[in-house]
């Protein structure tokens, strides 16, 4: 089955080096979304279905924290897994974001295998298989 | 914190940041600002040195690398602890570290994607090494900025600075951490 992915953050390069990972990781990607901020993502998110989110969460307009409790009040988008990538390691911020709804959080830098491990895992939680 | 300590979790970040995200390994590094010939770049006692089998810098690439363009990106970070980081890279190696984070051929590496990848390192070496030197830090990073080039490489007086060697040119990092209130 093909995972359609929307990814979250305000620098193209950081969408880009995701997109690549995810397209090299044998996960079979259909359409990869990108956003640069929260607002966006709710935008796409209103006219198209996605597997997944990966968001960051320090970012301009409207940030990762606010996008996933957004996400989390709203009937439909909250079935949809996010997972966090972010550079911020903080234990207070990790536990603040799964609180908030976040079924996975990644931390930048980060190993291809990790993403991959970690979008598995969160998928997995959601369909109710782990 | 010991100066040491510093030098140490930047040295572990750096590392892990370019070998994780643009598959470069760092040949060397040392304490300080970058080194402007080859004798300088020679390690420092307790600094790990090359290889023995590695063709190190010529004295001509290395005194152009520390006159040539840089692209210097800054990030301030605030909370406990508060400080900045700076990153600055030649920019020839710049273009072959966003190649390298991009999957791409350096000709088709953008000025403009240089520029946002150098911002992505020093986003992500702060991070990293914050959280190497303060497990129980609470802090929040704003968003690095690029630096004019008449405003230098590093932090002026309370910064600590290392240089990183990866065969191609010198990557510099410089850390000012200031004391909590």
């Amino acid at each position: 089955m093909e995972l359609h992915i929307l990814i979250v953050d305000d620098s193209s390069v950081m969408r880009a080096f995701i997109r690549r990972v995810l397209e090299l990781s044998g996960l079979e990607v259909g359409r990869c979304l990108e956003a640069s901020n929260g607002e966006e993502a709710l935008r796409l998110l209103e006219d198209n279905w996605v597997d997944a989110v990966l968001t960051d969460i320090n970012m301009p307009t409207m940030d990762g924290e606010e996008l996933l409790r957004r996400m989390s009040g709203h009937p439909v988008l909250r079935l949809i897994p996010v997972l966090v990538v972010s550079t911020d390691r903080t234990d207070g911020r990790v536990q603040r974001m799964l609180t908030l709804g976040a079924k996975g959080y990644v931390t930048k830098p980060f190993a291809p295998e990790t993403l991959r491990e970690e979008l598995e895992h969160s998928l997995a939680v959601v369909d109710g298989t782990e | 914190m010991e100066p040491n300590e510093i030098q140490i979790g930047l040295a572990a970040a750096v590392e892990e940041v370019l070998e994780t995200m643009c598959f470069t390994s760092v040949l060397s590094s040392g304490e300080g600002a970058a080194p402007a010939t080859m004798e300088e770049t020679l390690p420092a006692s307790g600094d790990e040195g090359p290889p023995a089998d590695r063709e190190v810098a010529v004295p001509a690439e290395a005194e152009a690398d520390a006159g040539a363009r840089a692209c210097t990106a800054e990030l301030r970070f605030e909370g406990n602890p508060s400080g900045g980081c700076r990153v600055s890279v030649p920019w020839n190696l710049a273009r072959a570290v966003g190649a390298g984070f991009l999957g791409l051929e350096e000709m088709e590496v953008s000025d403009s994607q240089t520029e946002e990848v150098v911002c992505e390192l020093a986003n992500m070496i702060c991070g990293s090494v914050l959280s190497r030197l303060e497990s129980e830090a609470t802090f929040r990073i704003i968003h690095p900025e690029l630096v004019p080039p008449e405003r230098g490489a590093g932090f002026e007086g309370a910064g600590s600075n290392r240089w990183f060697d990866l065969g191609d040119g010198i990557l510099t990092v410089s850390l000012e951490l200031q004391p909590a209130i």
